[in-house]
């Protein structure tokens, strides 16, 4: 039963997928979970571990994963990988002096085998903030250009007020429905 | 293998595992749900499937109760073995204990406090807190509970985080289920904890206690009856109110309230000085205990075993219940020989009748045990009650009369017993006991009857005749019946000094001197006969001396002990009547089967042993019955070990009741007797330094090549980790300064107590390497909280201090310190030292020498090996090695373009010159090193360690 439901949803346009979301610890990644999932800010903690929430958006249903950012947690990532179809890659604008290490971090994932077919999703976050790098420099510092095989874009967002979260799952949508998986 | 034999290997199957992985990643949420059953139905059966925890840690997130109580029951079982991934659980455990619905929030505390991963720890420190404030009881009290389990994981986090105060404040929580686990919680952690006063009951929690103990479960109400045991009353009028609010719990239905509340009105009875409060409280504490008693007969063994405890404290509360506790027909044997037990210690002049009456049927079932005991049980009543001995003796000749082979016997015992309290009282039932004396077999029944003819060797007319016929098998007798044998002679001989006797007394003696191996016998019977030699009337004194009378002590309990037992009724400790720490090890961490096997060490059980009142009448008098000695638990003080200890050290007892002794002859036999005859004292004093034996540690690993041993410079290695030694963590190596061998230590202390006088102690080893002095000097002394200190400790060679010939070479050391804080306890460690250090710095060799040395070695005894390290120059090699006192001698060009290169080194220990031939090329890897050693066995160390010092 459960079977023939699923086929006949899918038929309806329905989709599900998978998403990861990425990001040096205090870049806002569980704050964006949330600002997508119930629309408002929640207050966090740092995630020792993962948030896990469903999203539907534009008839495609969003298993969204929010991973902990913390430097002993990174290396726990890989053991979500498999079956993703997008990495949302969340940066700190304001955080200067990590941009190397984001930037290390973010390039560490491309080279991924099973993220290969991964589309890309970049948020500068908390653009609200004075001394916020814009997306362009942030996209220079990840050193987005040297991507040539995938998918990807980059967003300026505010999980605070809530800007350009949506642009970017417009994007995704848009980009995951060309896709067949 | 053929090349076709390679698809063996490959297999397009893919597994159960792989199976549970897809379908634990599926999105479907009842396909996840199901896959995460089996995955639990696996674990059940015994299947490893430790391999999926990322994959079940991923459906934690849901909102799906059922599979979050799997997910959980699977976290409890894996998170041990896969600690750095349960880290991933934590925000998940965060959320839950904030979740809407509380038994989510409950939920996640319990699975909290069972994952014993110490990681993860702190970070549940914060939704625990929350918790222990939540608004619903159910969640406070796992929340309770769940501090308990933290305490045994990390102590020091539950006092620093405050979480004792909040267990406190839940004492006066409104819900009683709370106040109950608070409690529980907090004595099981004062129970553990170090410290003194973690949970002590003020007047006011008192009170809260006691109107939270009417309205929760039977367990809280257990808990806080316990807690309640442990509190001592200001006074009496205290005392009077808290036996007010506990006597009603008498009423309840659970044994274990029942048993728990007697233990608190036993402790207030103490205090009460009311005589008639008193009174109406013993009364009061009947009933419930009676009813104990028709229950499973497993219950009523434990509640017997209570009782009888607390019969011996205060046998008034039960003095008209014995009937209650005659035997069933139908009663399993623990619990008749129990119920025996309490009748003896109930029995009074007034229902002595009643008892006998009973007893004498319970002489005449099948059980043979039970028959014995019951027997004894008459002894015993004839030897406490003197108006009731008469009786005894008569039912004990009625029970003789009915010929019953192991009955006979069992009262013969028993009736020389009676003999021994009530002295010539009696000796008419002699004859009928000799009309039984060929039925007895038994060493006891015979030790026991001899021991009669040989006392009342006067009044028997044909005393003579009756030991004979026992002394015919003399030599085939065991050595309690040989013993009673030889005694009994020389009474009869000193009693009637004819021919016949004497005959009879040169028999035994020189058979007991010269024919026997048991040096028990053979110096009694040495004594006897210079005694008799020297002054048969001094002789007379001491062998017919007038003996002490016995009293029944077989079971009483000394008052210390007895109230320590009571303020754990309801425990082991009460059914064991052993005191808790003498079978329960509280220790965290089992360190050396040394110490570990101390607390196992009280032996099995003791059965129910045999009712032999004190014979240390009959030890002074010179009769020795050691196979009777009353073995076990009670240890009365007038214990037969504990005699003959005193006897060992001359004490004044002894004299005095052996006043012939004094003469210059019998002090100088009394030195013979004690200096052949007595049971082996402990023989040599203890060391000072005692606990540091490790020789209970021989079970330690041994062995592991010199790959531990550290290169210099480098911070030292971590020997003992700070959890192991209750925050002292201990750094080290053996190392060589300026030509003393010392082991340079560095102590962190991360403990909340300064650490001072350090001790150090190494085990035996291969080199036998050991400390100048335990002390170590560390600067700063004492190691403040959160600090280190550097020190060192001499080591020399001791010979002592060598492992026996024949053990397999080998650079471990066992190594134990202990500090002033540690309260004796020791800690462990095992280290391994580098040869190096243990060469010495006058190892130097004349190049004569070292060629007749080398020559001197059997090429058979060479051992080489290959080390693929590169040295650059031959210069650099000599420096490398010379600096750890492994000198140079020559160098020679070899084959193949290759040089060789002479060292020789000097051990410190007994085992003199290490010779070494290095053949290399300069900056090519590869050296191949030749080692003959003066003591062969060392040469595989020494080629350990210069293989070490190359790569290093």
């Amino acid at each position: 039963m459960g079977f023939v439901l699923s086929k006949l949803l899918s038929l309806f346009g329905e989709r599900e997928a998978r998403i990861l979301v990425l990001g040096l610890d205090n870049a806002g990644k569980t704050t964006i979970l949330y600002r997508l999932q119930v629309g408002e800010v929640v207050s966090t903690i740092p995630t020792i571990g993962f948030n896990v929430e469903t999203v539907t958006y534009k008839n495609i249903k969003f298993q969204v994963w929010d991973l902990g950012g913390q430097t002993s947690i990174r290396p726990y990532w890989r053991c979500y990988f498999p079956n993703t179809q997008a990495v949302i890659y969340v940066v700190d604008s304001t955080d200067h002096e990590r941009l190397a290490t984001t930037k290390q971090e973010f390039h560490s994932i491309l080279e991924e085998d099973e993220l290969k077919d991964a589309v890309l999703l970049v948020y500068a976050n908390k653009q609200d903030l004075p001394g916020a790098l814009s997306e362009t420099e942030v996209a220079e510092g990840l050193g987005l250009h040297t991507i040539k095989t995938r998918q990807y874009a980059i967003f300026k967002t505010s999980a605070i007020k809530g800007e350009g979260l949506f642009e970017g799952l417009e994007w995704l949508s848009g980009v995951l429905k060309t896709k067949t998986w | 293998m053929s090349g076709n034999d390679s698809r063996f290997f490959t297999t397009t199957k893919k597994g159960e595992i792989a199976e549970f992985k897809d379908e634990l990643r599926s999105l479907d949420k009842t396909k996840q749900c199901d896959a995460v059953k089996k995955v639990i139905a696996a674990m059940t059966v015994g299947k490893d499937v430790s391999m999926l925890f990322p994959d079940v840690v991923n459906c934690m997130q849901t909102s799906n109760l059922e599979l979050k109580k799997l997910v959980y029951l699977y976290l409890i079982n894996y998170a041990k073995s896969q600690p750095e991934l349960a880290i991933m659980a934590v925000n998940t455990f965060v959320k839950d204990s904030q979740d809407p619905n509380p038994l989510i929030r409950a939920l996640a505390v319990r699975t909290m406090g069972c994952i014993r991963v110490e990681r993860i720890t702190e970070y549940l420190c914060d939704p625990l807190m929350k918790c222990m404030r939540d608004d619903d009881p159910y969640v406070r009290k796992t929340a309770a509970i769940c501090v308990a389990k933290l305490f045994d994981i990390n102590p020091e986090l539950v006092e620093d985080r405050g979480f004792l105060d909040g267990l406190k404040e839940l004492l006066g929580d409104s819900n009683p289920m709370v106040v109950a686990n608070a409690v529980a919680s907090l004595m099981e952690i004062s129970s553990r904890s170090p410290k003194a006063g973690v949970f002590a009951i003020s007047p006011q929690v008192l009170f809260k206690l006691l109107s939270a103990l009417n309205e929760c479960t039977e367990w809280g109400q257990v808990f806080i009856l316990d807690a309640l045991a442990s509190y001592n009353s200001r006074d009496s009028r205290e005392a009077e109110s808290i036996v007010e609010r506990v006597a009603p719990r008498l009423s309840h239905a659970n044994c274990a309230i029942v048993l728990s509340a007697v233990k608190v009105l036993m402790k207030q009875l103490d205090l009460i000085t009311s005589p008639d409060m008193q009174a109406s409280l013993c009364k009061k504490m009947a009933p419930p205990l009676v009813t104990l008693l028709s229950t499973e007969p497993e219950m009523q063994y434990v509640a017997l075993r209570n009782i009888a405890l607390i019969v011996q404290k205060r046998p008034e509360i039960l003095q008209h219940e014995v009937k209650v506790f005659f035997c069933k027909y139908n009663d399993p044997t623990y619990v008749k020989m129990e119920k025996l037990e309490i009748i003896i210690a109930l029995v009074n002049d007034r229902n002595v009748d009643q008892v006998l009456l009973e007893l004498k049927e319970y002489a005449t079932e099948v059980d043979v045990d039970f028959v014995r005991k019951a027997v004894r049980c008459i002894g015993r009543c004839a030897v406490m009650l003197e108006r009731a001995a008469q009786k005894c003796i008569a039912v004990l000749l009625e029970l003789i009369s009915t010929k019953v082979n192991y009955v006979t016997q069992e009262a013969v015992v028993v009736i020389m017993h009676i003999f021994r309290r009530y002295p010539n009282r009696y000796e008419s039932v002699i004859a009928d006991l000799c009309d039984n004396l060929d039925t007895l077999d038994e060493p006891d029944a015979k030790a026991a009857m001899i021991w009669i003819i040989g006392e009342y060797a006067s009044r028997i007319d044909n005393a003579e005749e009756l030991l004979e016929s026992f002394l015919e098998t003399f030599p085939e007798e065991p050595p309690n019946v040989q013993l009673q044998l030889l005694t009994a002679t020389v009474k009869l001989f000193l009693k009637k000094p004819t021919e016949g006797p004497q005959n009879m007394i040169q028999l035994v003696l020189s058979n007991a001197t010269q024919e026997t191996d048991n040096p028990d016998l053979r110096d009694r019977a040495f004594v006897y006969w210079r005694l008799l030699s020297t002054d048969p009337e001094a002789a007379k004194e001491v062998v017919l001396a007038e003996k002490p009378v016995i009293s029944d002590d077989a079971r009483s309990i000394e008052a210390s002990l007895l109230n320590e037992l009571l303020s754990n009724m309801g425990t082991l400790a009460s059914v064991y009547h052993k005191p808790p720490e003498s079978f329960v090890s509280r220790a965290r961490y089992p360190v050396s089967s040394g110490t570990g096997s101390v607390a196992v060490d009280y032996g099995a059980m003791s059965g129910p042993e045999s009712s032999s009142g004190g014979l240390v009448g009959d030890l002074l008098g010179g009769d020795v019955t050691p196979a009777t000695a009353p073995a076990g638990n009670a240890a009365p003080p007038t214990d037969l070990m504990g005699d003959l200890m005193g006897l060992d050290v001359g004490a004044p007892a002894a004299v005095a009741a052996a006043p012939p002794m004094a003469t210059p002859s019998g002090a100088d036999m009394l030195g013979d007797l004690l200096g052949g005859g007595a049971p082996a004292a402990p023989a040599a004093p203890a060391a000072p330094l005692d606990p540091f034996d490790l020789l209970g540690g021989g079970g330690a690993p041994v062995g592991g090549a010199a790959g531990g041993a550290p290169p210099p410079a480098l911070p030292l290695p971590v020997l003992l980790p700070a959890a192991r030694g209750n925050g002292m963590e201990i750094s080290g190596a053996v190392k060589s300064l300026n030509g003393q061998v010392v082991y340079e230590l560095s102590v962190s202390n991360q403990g909340a107590q300064p650490i001072d006088g350090v001790m150090i102690q190494l085990n035996k080893s291969f080199f036998g390497l050991a400390p100048t002095s335990p002390a170590v000097t560390l600067t700063p002394s004492p190691v403040p909280p959160g600090g280190m200190a550097r020190g060192s400790a001499p080591l020399a060679i001791n010979s002592a201090m060598v492992v026996p010939p024949g053990t397999a070479p080998s650079v471990s050391l066992q190594v134990a310190v202990k500090h002033n804080g540690s309260a004796g306890q020791v800690y462990y460690f095992t280290d391994s030292l580098s040869l190096d250090a243990l060469f010495a710095a006058d190892g130097r060799l004349e190049k004569n020498a070292f060629l007749d040395l080398w020559r001197g070695i059997p090429d058979s005894q060479e051992q080489s090996t290959r080390v693929q390290a590169v040295i650059p120059t031959g210069d650099a090699l000599i420096a490398k090695l010379e600096a750890r006192s492994v000198f140079f001698l020559a160098r020679r060009p070899a084959d193949n373009g290759m040089e060789a290169f002479y060292f020789c080194g000097k051990l410190i220990s007994h085992h003199g010159y290490v010779l070494l031939e290095l053949s290399l090329r300069e900056g090519v890897p590869g050296i191949k090193v030749c080692v003959r050693s003066q003591a062969s066995e060392v040469s595989p160390l020494a080629l350990q360690c210069v293989e070490k010092l190359l790569l290093a």
